[in-house]
């Protein structure tokens, strides 16, 4: 093969036109809240909100501490829920991984749990643990837990057998073997599911804040939405919403730190 | 060159991607049946010149015609055959043959008949409905032939289209590829990095050097036709091969010395 | 060396067939986990909280549609349900695929909508069902258009991310061929992303289903979703354990046939990656 493969020419000049595409997307973002503030101005007020109106909502609703609190009681709840989720799912799925007969027995009832929407087993974990925090952190671990799990079990079992023979060739105890061969390399594999475990807790947290003790974010969108008030509605949808972009950025650049580290091994 | 008329006249082509030249001042004629190999060192820019002929690139300076139509986008009656062989892996032999005709708009009839000749004109009859993962390397680039000759070209341009086939079945396919031809002569380009290769297939051999590289030589190799395996063993395809294997290794000696002298 | 290595590479099999043995050991943990589920409810819970027994034996009145009068029917809500699933996959998955492949083959689209649809993506769309009340009244229109939006994202994004690493040799081929920006879009792009799109796919069965639900429960809709409240409201929760059961295996099932689906249409997909 020739090493000028250049069919597919490069970019010329990189800065200019990764401005002129910052411009567009500038535009778009314009556009959309342009379009946003026409609808508003042309609906009636109880059901939508121009731009202007939703950003000083936004404004009051900080000013007077209601969405940090919200924000505050949301992230507790988020932070507690993921963190079960991260812990339970890699311990779990370890465990599931090396004891062939818990994997085995277990595989096809996980799978079916992964399919069920959560949600709907919101009333019965209400019957079991209440409706405070304990059980809606109960709910938004279980909405996460499964891709954390899946993802590492899938890596755990693919630690090779070629490791896992060096390893025992220098004696190693089982303990060790965990320590220095099957964590490290299983947590990258974890780690490709942190987003989508981010993704689901998120829906898991609003879900829980919706139908047991109302809280948070989700309390501040049925408090307003019964109000009519729609600024402040699409004021807190729209904290959500860049909330979780910012939470996914990271959870992105988690997967991208551990990607790097597992194309290494 | 042989007596024909030329097909493809290429005059003064030269081709930059940014501030690197490639290749500069290429002039060369094809005639109509003809076969012309070209070698060179890897990136001396002999598929970028291929792809320049079939106007998938634009050539920087001069200018390519084919039956005196200035190439500007891929000209009808010229196919490519890929080292990458380029199979869609979601269509069967069947559909991958036909997809030069179906997006020529070829009548139904005309498909029907022409799609099942060309399969078995490269062996691949009773393959029709596999998926190229079920094909080996060799029947892969087999089908890509086909595909190829199914669209009826006068031009056929071929990229290196062994290069990525186990040597056994490469020449198998070599001189498959000449039976071929000998039953429907028409113009053909071969770029390869095997100068066996270019000698066996070509009637001329043009040899790229030089950085950016040009037109070093032209060489007629004078090899009788229809051309069979008694060829490899006969002492002009030896004298040919050994004479552009000593233009490319003078090339190769005189680039490790630049090297060394940079450093 | 001593064999121990191996011990640990290959477990040595039993010497019963690995399937019967495989089947034997998940009936078995399933049997298990069903007996310490009865157990822990009946000894710490609450009586009307489910236990297989109950609901077991609800089971047969429910699927015959035995229910308290004046609420909707069991099957009626299970096909209100099903037929709003597959009304957001329809829309869902063309929309998405179409976007996406907008998307993925005009870097303007991409700049202008992909802002947009990561951030609609990476939000819940179930905090919007509330304001989709107050737009569209609490009609079947806004389960449709939660569940429209569910499917739609995953598809979009995934598409876009196949139509952007089409192999370049594919695109080379066809403009060689001739193709039009159509034939490419269509011929060679959305085939070569139809792994992306299944993907896609799967991801927006788990949304729409919950996307459903969860409208159905906030807008008080017939379907699965209604049905688990009321039931969950009346102290009926057998009868609500019955409906959480038909949702997984709706999930398990579509998911099912969408893999059939694709060995059956698509043979040359996972083989040829």
């Amino acid at each position: 093969m020739s090493a000028v493969q250049a069919h597919e020419p490069k970019p010329r000049m990189i800065v200019p036109q990764s401005l002129q595409g910052g411009l567009v997307s500038l535009a778009g973002l314009a556009a959309g809240a342009g379009i946003w503030e026409l609808i508003g101005r042309h609906t009636q007020a109880s059901s939508f909100a121009p731009f202007s109106e939703t950003v000083k909502a936004l404004w009051s609703i900080t000013k007077s501490g209601e969405l940090p609190r919200a924000l505050e009681s949301s992230l507790q709840l988020f932070g507690a829920g993921l963190g079960f989720a991260l812990v339970i799912g890699f311990v779990v799925g370890l465990l599931l991984a090396r004891i062939r007969l818990l994997r085995v027995g277990l595989e096809p009832y996980i799978l079916m749990l992964y399919a069920t929407p959560m949600f709907a087993l919101i009333p019965f974990i209400l019957s079991l643990f209440g409706f405070e925090f304990r059980a809606k952190v109960i709910v938004v671990t279980l909405f996460g837990v499964w891709p954390i799990l899946i993802n590492t079990l899938e890596g755990a079992r693919s630690v090779s057998a070629d490791l896992l023979e060096v390893a025992r060739s220098y004696r190693s105890t089982e303990a060790k073997l965990w320590r220095h061969v099957i964590v490290p390399y299983t947590l990258p594999y974890t780690m490709t599911g942190v987003r989508q475990a981010i993704a689901r807790s998120l829906v898991g947290m609003l879900a829980s804040e919706y139908l047991l003790a109302a809280t948070g974010l989700g309390n501040l969108i049925l408090t307003y939405t019964n109000r009519f008030d729609t600024a402040r509605v699409l004021a807190a949808v729209l904290v959500i919403t860049v909330l979780a972009t910012i939470l996914m950025a990271i959870g992105r650049a988690i997967e991208n730190y551990f990607a790097r580290w597992k194309a290494g091994v | 060159m042989s007596t024909e008329g030329v097909r493809i006249r290429i005059a003064g082509v030269g081709k930059e991607f940014g501030a690197l030249r490639v290749f500069q001042n290429i002039d060369l004629e094809i005639g109509e049946r003809e076969i012309v190999s070209i070698v060179g060192p890897s990136g001396c820019g002999k598929t970028t010149l291929l792809r320049c002929i079939d106007g998938l690139v634009k050539p920087t300076e001069g200018e390519i015609r084919i039956d005196g139509t200035a190439v500007t986008g891929p000209p009808r009656g010229v196919a490519v055959v890929f080292q990458h062989f380029g199979l869609f892996p979601w269509k069967t032999v069947y559909e991958n043959v036909a997809y030069g005709l179906r997006l020529a708009k070829a009548p139904k009839e005309h498909i029907r008949e022409s799609v099942p000749r060309h399969i078995e004109l490269v062996g691949l009859k009773g393959f029709e409905k596999a998926y190229p993962y079920q094909l080996s390397g060799g029947m892969q680039q087999r089908t890509g032939l086909a595909r190829a000759l199914a669209t009826d070209p006068h031009v056929l341009l071929m990229d290196e289209p062994f290069a990525s086939i186990d040597a056994q079945t490469r020449e198998i396919l070599q001189f498959e590829l000449l039976r071929i031809w000998e039953s429907r002569p028409m113009s053909m380009v071969f770029v390869t990095h095997s100068i066996e290769e270019a000698v066996l297939m070509g009637d001329r051999v043009v040899v790229l050097r030089g950085r950016p590289s040009s037109v070093h030589e032209v060489i007629e190799t004078g090899l009788p036709r229809p051309r069979t395996r008694d060829v490899l063993s006969s002492p002009r395809f030896n004298e040919v091969r050994d004479h552009v294997w000593s233009r490319l290794m003078h090339e190769a000696e005189q680039a490790e010395r630049e090297l060394q002298e940079v450093r | 060396m001593t064999s121990v290595p191996h011990a640990v590479a290959y477990p040595r099999p039993w010497r019963l067939g690995a399937g019967t043995q495989r089947t034997l050991i998940r009936i078995g943990t399933g049997v298990l986990l069903l007996v310490l589920w009865e157990v822990l409810v009946r000894w710490l819970a609450p009586p009307f909280v489910a236990r297989p027994v109950t609901v077991a034996r609800a089971l047969p009145h429910v699927l015959a549609n035995h229910v308290p009068a004046g609420t909707p029917t069991f099957w009626g809500s299970v096909e209100a349900t099903v037929i709003a699933v597959f009304e957001g996959l329809a829309i869902g998955v063309t929309g998405g695929a179409l976007v996406g492949l907008t998307m993925g083959r005009l870097r303007t689209a991409d700049r202008l909508l992909r802002f947009y649809v990561s951030a609609f993506f990476a939000m819940p769309i179930i905090a919007l069902v509330p304001v989709m009340t107050l737009w569209f009244g609490y009609s079947n229109t806004v389960r449709l258009a939660i569940v429209s939006l569910g499917a739609f994202l995953p598809v979009c994004l995934n598409v876009y991310d196949g139509t952007r690493s089409v192999p370049s040799s594919f695109v080379e081929v066809a403009q060689s061929y001739h193709a039009r920006w159509w034939n490419v879009w269509f011929g060679i792009a959305l085939p070569s992303s139809l792994p992306y799109l299944l993907a896609g796919f799967r991801l927006a069965v788990g949304r729409v289903l919950v996307g459903a639900v969860v409208a159905e429960y906030i807008v008080n809709l017939k379907g699965l979703g209604s049905m688990i409240v009321f039931d969950s409201r009346t102290f009926h929760q057998p009868q609500m354990m019955v409906a959480v059961l038909v949702l997984a295996v709706l999930g398990v099932a579509i998911n099912g046939v969408a893999d059939l689906a694709t060995r059956r249409f698509l043979p040359w997909y996972r083989r040829s990656e």
